[in-house]
């Protein structure tokens, strides 16, 4: 039996059909200022590699008013991402049970950003020079 | 029905994407606000011998691996966009994108190695 | 009736051997408080154009046939009520990234053949007959799979998925989510059979997780989750799929 024609409207422009949309490729965005972000600190630990002055220069650069905009458009970007990650953390765990039941997405969401703060505290201790 | 690779990335991507929810904004804060912040007022943060200190031994590993499963989350997330916007995004994107991954995981390797 | 209020349905039209792409219509339609949309269109069709084409059947949430667009959002026509969208216009049209078939009807095929081809049912592990007595499941086991029961077929959710809208081999949300209801049932034994459809990049891997899905979704199924919450199990698949030949690859 043929089937009657039908038609499909395609995909042309579809980000402009719902917010949700652009919600989405935002959250997708994020990961361009994450992965120059990541390629700066490459570039950081090739001239702490190569020297003091090559160090010092990867410094100087980055506070400069180009690369401070840009860093804290990356800060932007991250949080944004880390509010959509751990808001979607618990659609990502299969059906388990602790104890018994299984943990609500509230418990998750809270710990997940209980990790967060206490692993940010570890890295800037570390960092500052304060630990070990 | 073919046998998706796709979840070795997806590892990748997954992990790369939760260590920048759980710890990309303070390290963002840190090396690239504070650290020039400080500068202007005379303060040195991460200078050349407190940083060269700080990467030395499983610390510098664990650098390592951070900056790497960034940007393997970055690169995934990257291709499918370029997919997801209708732009051209198959075998030639792919390699391009993991393969900057890769290729910046060597180097920050190396460069780690070479302290 | 004296001040009677009024709204206009802007109803996208297409009849395939007459139209060569869909157009907008506009029909002004009296209506109260308790109007919904598919009355709307049933005024429609009975008192001004008859040629006007859609499905229905329940008129309460149920069936899942009267499944459109309505104001660029994937609804139930008649779940949705003509008030919420007064003074109007409110456009009306057949549910995005399914082939038109005619005026609201789209082309459902592709998705009843997925259906049909991921075992969707219950596969017991033994036979049994009425006389071996009921199943028996405690209540923690069937609030497993519970919600992903819900699912009467409507669609909102395909019309929700961009990456179905891309690629229509993408199995996509509301047939990964019955997948799931059945492989978490503690009374069925047929993951095995339905793990391919699961694995493939068509499965679980053609799901960028953009969520709307489940925003869409009249009956609470959140077909994100079901997808999501099996992405593990399918990589632990894969690995395993390393040590053994045939592991993880399950039976077509
Ligand atoms: S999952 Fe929800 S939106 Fe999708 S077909 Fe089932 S009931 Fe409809
Ligand atoms: S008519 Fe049955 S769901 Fe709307």
């Amino acid at each position: 039996m043929s089937r009657p024609r039908t038609y499909r409207p395609g995909m042309r422009g579809w980000w402009q059909r719902h917010p949700a949309y652009r919600r989405y490729l935002l959250r997708e965005g994020t990961s361009l200022f994450l992965g120059g972000y990541a390629l700066w600190l490459v570039a950081g630990l090739l001239c702490l590699a190569a020297g003091e002055a090559a160090y010092g220069q990867w410094r100087a650069l980055q506070g400069t008013p180009w690369l401070f905009g840009l860093h804290l458009a990356a800060l932007m970007a991250a949080c944004y991402h880390a509010v959509t990650w751990l808001r979607l953390l618990p659609l990502t765990v299969p059906v388990i049970r602790l104890g018994g039941r299984r943990p609500s997405d509230r418990a998750l969401i809270r710990g997940s950003w209980g990790v967060s703060v206490a692993l940010s505290a570890a890295l800037w201790l570390y960092l500052g020079g304060g630990w070990p | 029905m073919r046998r998706s690779h796709e979840p070795l990335l997806w590892l990748l991507f997954g992990a790369g994407g939760l260590l920048a929810a759980w710890l990309g904004p303070a390290l963002i804060l840190f090396t690239g606000i504070l650290v020039p912040i400080a500068a202007e007022r005379g303060v040195t943060l991460l200078g050349y011998e407190a940083a060269r200190g700080l990467l030395q031994g499983p610390a510098g590993l664990a650098a390592v691996a951070v900056v790497t499963l960034l940007l393997f989350h970055a690169a995934h997330r990257i291709h499918h966009t370029l997919h997801d916007l209708g732009l051209p995004a198959g075998r030639r994107t792919r390699l391009g994108c993991y393969g900057a991954a890769v290729a910046g995981g060597a180097l920050a390797a190396a460069a780690v190695l070479a302290l | 009736m004296a001040g009677e209020r009024t709204i206009t349905l802007e109803v996208q039209r297409f009849h395939p051997e007459a139209d060569e792409a869909p157009y907008l219509q506009p029909y002004t339609i009296p209506f109260s408080e308790g109007t919904s949309v598919l009355e709307g269109l049933q005024h429609i069709k009975d008192r001004l154009d008859g040629s006007l084409t859609f499905r229905w059947s329940c008129r309460m949430a149920v069936c899942g046939s009267c499944g459109c667009m309505i104001d660029g959002e994937p609804a139930l026509a008649c779940r949705a009520f003509l008030r919420d969208y007064a003074p109007g216009p409110v456009r009306v049209a057949p549910l995005d990234h399914l082939p038109i078939r005619r005026d609201l009807v789209v082309d459902q095929s592709d998705f009843l053949a997925k259906l049909e081809r991921a075992r969707t049912y219950l596969i017991p592990a033994d036979e049994r007959t009425p006389a071996d007595g009921a199943y028996r499941q405690t209540p923690e086991e069937m609030a497993d799979y519970y919600d992903y029961a819900q699912c009467i077929n409507c669609l909102l959710c395909y019309a929700a998925c961009p990456q179905y809208g891309w690629d229509q081999a993408f199995t996509g949300p509301a047939v990964l989510a019955l997948v799931q209801r059945y492989d978490l049932d503690s009374r069925d034994a047929g993951k095995d059979a339905r793990r391919a459809v699961v694995n493939a990049d068509t499965g679980v891997w053609g799901c960028t997780l953009v969520g709307y899905c489940s925003e869409v979704c009249p009956k609470g199924v959140d077909p994100a989750r079901a997808i999501n919450q099996r992405k593990p199990a399918s990589v632990a698949d894969y690995l395993l799929g390393w040590l053994r030949p045939s592991g993880g690859e399950g039976t077509p």
